[in-house]
């Protein structure tokens, strides 16, 4: 494998951290100005399926390969 | 069929299984966590105990850096660079630590001489859960730290390769999986409800 595929890799691993990190700052001010519980769990359950996708790979449970 | 080819038929047909078994698994904890979240809304409703903010996210953000950490490791491994690998699997340990040290010291006051906490588990039925949801995941976190060493110790020692990484996949899974129980824990705790305590 290649420099710029593993650079690729790390790249969208960033994104991700980003994202979540943004994400929990936008629950951090919903939690102030809101106040829904709602909203608030709604927001953790986009976070918690981003990270099942992405990070924990879980589509790889049905991927025919079996590769890692 | 070749020895070669059977072989990578047979690792292929075990990592499946070896995956399907970690997801029972993981559907098995969320039972238990999301009891305690349960617990939580029953006991609580609408309230929380007054827990600091600032730490809540610190902590937090901690456990979020510390998966970034460890998909990199995993990442990294994936794509044939041990330096970055195992350099991962350190910075993740260490975050655990601090969120560890976190919550030891400014959720459950174990530290008085640091920080007085005004939490008891005996106290009311806001102390018991705080510690009980806050313990349960604190002893994920303790033995996800466990399974990062080891999993440290083998790949200083070339136990994997961008071809066969199982023990650092899996790894990688169970941490993220305790950060994703967090990602529900940090609402309930700090941020739903108002201060009733």
């Amino acid at each position: 494998m290649n420099n710029s595929a593993r650079t690729k890799a790390y790249g969208r691993s960033a994104m991700i951290a980003l994202t979540l990190a943004v994400l929990t700052i936008i629950e951090f001010y919903v939690a102030i100005s809101l106040d829904s519980a709602i909203f608030l769990m709604l927001i953790a359950l986009f976070k918690a399926v981003i990270v099942v996708q992405a990070y924990m790979h879980v589509s790889r449970l049905w991927s025919p390969e079996g590769e890692h | 069929m070749t020895t070669v080819t059977a072989a990578l038929e047979g690792y292929t047909q075990q990592l499946r299984n070896n995956r399907m078994g970690l997801w029972l698994f993981f559907i098995s904890e969320a039972f238990l966590f999301g009891g305690l979240l349960v617990t939580r809304f029953y006991l609580w409703g609408n309230t929380r105990p007054e827990l600091d903010q600032t730490i809540g996210l610190i902590v937090t953000a901690v456990l979020l850096l510390s998966s970034f950490s460890m998909n990199m490791a995993e990442t990294a491994i994936e794509h044939g660079d041990r330096r970055t690998f195992l350099g991962g699997l350190v910075v993740t340990a260490v975050l655990g630590l601090v969120f560890l040290i976190g919550v030891m010291v400014f959720e459950w006051g174990l530290f008085p001489a640091i920080y007085e906490g005004h939490l008891t588990p005996g106290g009311d039925v806001y102390g018991a859960v705080v510690f009980a949801m806050t313990g349960m995941h604190a002893l994920h976190v303790i033995s996800g730290i466990i399974f990062i060493a080891i999993v440290w110790n083998l790949g200083r020692k070339g136990g994997f390769s961008s071809e066969r990484h199982w023990g650092v996949e899996s790894c990688a899974i169970y941490w993220h999986y305790v950060d994703v129980v967090w990602i529900f824990f940090y609402p309930a705790l700090y941020l739903i409800g108002t201060v009733a305590h």
